[in-house]
């Protein structure tokens, strides 16, 4: 494969995650990588934000935080599947909180909604993939946690 | 402050109107207060009107208070609108509770109002307001309050008995209550098997869509006596923001619990001086967090609280005597100035499902969500504790 072509299939993912997410998210550049988050680290105090933040909170300066890839993998801390779903979802979808080592507790989809598969605390990862669908039945992408490989 | 006590309460029927307006909901429950309170309209001197989404569903942003008081004839006097989330009645009610207790005006109107009926998307969950990151990733009120109750099951061993509990009595204590919305008694059965919603939420364990409209008027303890014998004094109403601690417990609401302490401390009672409450139970799960948050149980024991019958009508402290949102509906902008002329009437002892002889009464409002997508807290809680002032 050609530096081109993986590029532009980079693109291509690009275009299909939600606008809204695009800042939140590093795809991965290449089949040996893996899609991270970005969150913020302040330089002075060390807490970590997700999303980036403009301002610490704790420091109130507005110098101190910068961009830092997250961990992609983290242990589900709750969840629950949704059975009504808002326009644009396709029902059942399943929707937690993860908890990752950088000390933050994110709200993600969840890639499995089998409720035998899902698990308070089980080791979950990281992946990007089709979240819900626009008005024209476009699949629009965003990240998801899904259970980690043993 | 001078103490403030509550001369007259007034509401609407609570369920679905279609074919009414949040103007004319405001009159009936506003006109209704006058009447009760006896007072000439000219008298009163300042009003806060709370309500949540008329901006978003019927384009009325603003002057929503000011409208409802135009049909009363009411004019010439500062008008203000209130919006806090599902506290927005609540608050509308501390905003006059201020100004009558600051001694800058003797008589409030405290108005609450909401329309649901007609939105868009009928049939799906409502939307948070905010939490615009959280909404594209299919985030709603019924996803919070679902990825709670998972947490309270697995740590506590809250089961799904013990949440249709929570239905059924106050399903039952809406049955003499003829402002409720639903009134016809349910079974655990039918709760547990209804339509699940958010696995694990069934259609029965969440409140149900509801336009309506609730009012109060206020006035300094001194004036209240020239109206009535039994004035209900505002013995506290605290409201607090979000405490937003990195990582919280989702199966404590930290915003609650401060707005209850702070209403404690202020009133100089506890949790056991509670004769009645009337709580913000959106969702069966969050009426027993909310008993564990105020201190009526300890923590992780709210669901065997409901299961022996200690929020019941005969037990330590009955909760939402009234029917609750679970049964009356959430009309969100009125929900807590409902809950005032609810509680007003169980203090005067001529509530359809009055608790016997109660003397000081509690009501809880919360809503809104940090606008994160790091696990955040409710945004608003309000608490009130009214008692006797005779
Ligand atoms: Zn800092």
């Amino acid at each position: 494969m050609t530096a081109d072509n993986s590029g532009s299939k980079a693109k291509v993912q690009e275009d299909l995650v939600d606008p809204k997410l695009r800042p939140l998210i590093r795809l991965a550049g290449s089949p040996s990588e893996k899609p991270r988050l970005i969150g913020s680290k302040c330089k002075s105090c060390g807490e970590y934000f997700f999303p980036k933040r403009v301002l610490c909170p704790n420091c109130l300066k507005e110098d101190v935080l910068e961009d830092v890839p997250l961990s992609n993998e983290g242990k589900l801390y709750t969840y629950c599947i949704v059975k009504a779903a808002p326009l644009g979802f396709d029902a059942p979808y399943a929707v937690g909180y993860v908890d990752l080592p950088e000390g933050l507790r994110i709200f993600s989809p969840l890639a499995e909604c089998d409720k035998e598969r899902l698990k308070i605390d089980m080791d979950v990862e990281l992946i990007v993939d089709k979240i819900r669908e626009d008005k024209t039945g476009q699949p629009i992408h965003g990240y998801k946690f899904k259970p980690a490989s043993p | 402050m001078r103490t403030v006590c509550i001369i007259g309460v007034g509401m609407t029927m609570f369920g679905r109107f279609p074919q009414s307006n949040v103007i004319e909901l405001g009159r009936t429950a506003c006109l209704n207060a006058v009447r009760d309170a006896g007072v000439a309209t000219k008298d009163i001197q300042v009003a806060y009107a709370g309500h949540a989404r008329t901006g978003q569903l019927h384009n009325r942003e603003c002057g929503v208070g000011q409208s409802i008081l135009w049909e009363l004839g009411i004019s010439g006097i500062p008008v203000s609108s209130v919006g806090n989330f599902c506290s927005s009645g609540s608050t509308a009610l501390r905003e006059a509770w201020l100004a009558v207790g600051s001694g800058m005006y003797d008589m409030a109107f405290a108005i609450g109002v909401e329309k649901l009926t007609g939105r868009e998307g009928k049939g799906r969950p409502l939307t948070s307001d905010g939490v615009e990151l959280l909404t594209v990733m299919g985030f709603s009120p019924p996803v919070y309050f679902g990825n709670v109750l998972t947490r309270h099951m697995k740590e506590y061993g809250t089961t799904m008995e013990q949440l249709a509990m929570v239905a059924v009595k106050n399903r039952r204590n809406a049955g003499p209550n003829p402002r409720c919305q639903y009134k016809d008694p349910i079974t655990v059965e039918e709760v547990i098997h209804s339509p699940v919603i958010v696995d694990p939420l069934t259609l029965l364990n969440c409140c149900p869509t509801t336009d309506g409209a609730a009012a109060a008027i206020l006035c300094s303890k001194e004036v209240a006596g020239r109206y009535t014998n039994k004035p209900v004094e505002i013995a506290a109403s605290a409201l607090c923001s979000g405490p937003y601690e990195k990582c919280k417990d989702i199966t404590s609401f930290g915003a609650d619990r401060l707005a209850a302490l702070n209403a404690y401390e202020y009133a100089g009672i506890g949790p056991e001086d509670i004769d009645l409450a009337e709580v913000h139970d959106c969702f069966t799960i969050a009426e027993i967090v909310h008993y564990e948050d105020f201190g009526f149980c300890k923590k992780g024991e709210g669901g065997r609280f409901v299961e022996e019958g200690m929020s019941g009508m005969e037990g330590k402290i009955p909760v939402s005597p009234s029917g609750g949102l679970m049964s009356r509906g959430h009309p969100i902008g009125a929900t807590g100035l409902a809950q005032i002329c609810e509680s007003v009437w169980q203090l005067r002892g001529v509530a359809e499902n009055q608790v016997r002889g109660a003397k000081v009464a509690f009501t809880h409002c919360a809503g809104g969500f940090q606008d994160t997508i790091e696990l955040g807290d409710i945004q608003s809680s309000a608490v009130t504790i009214l008692k006797r002032g005779w």
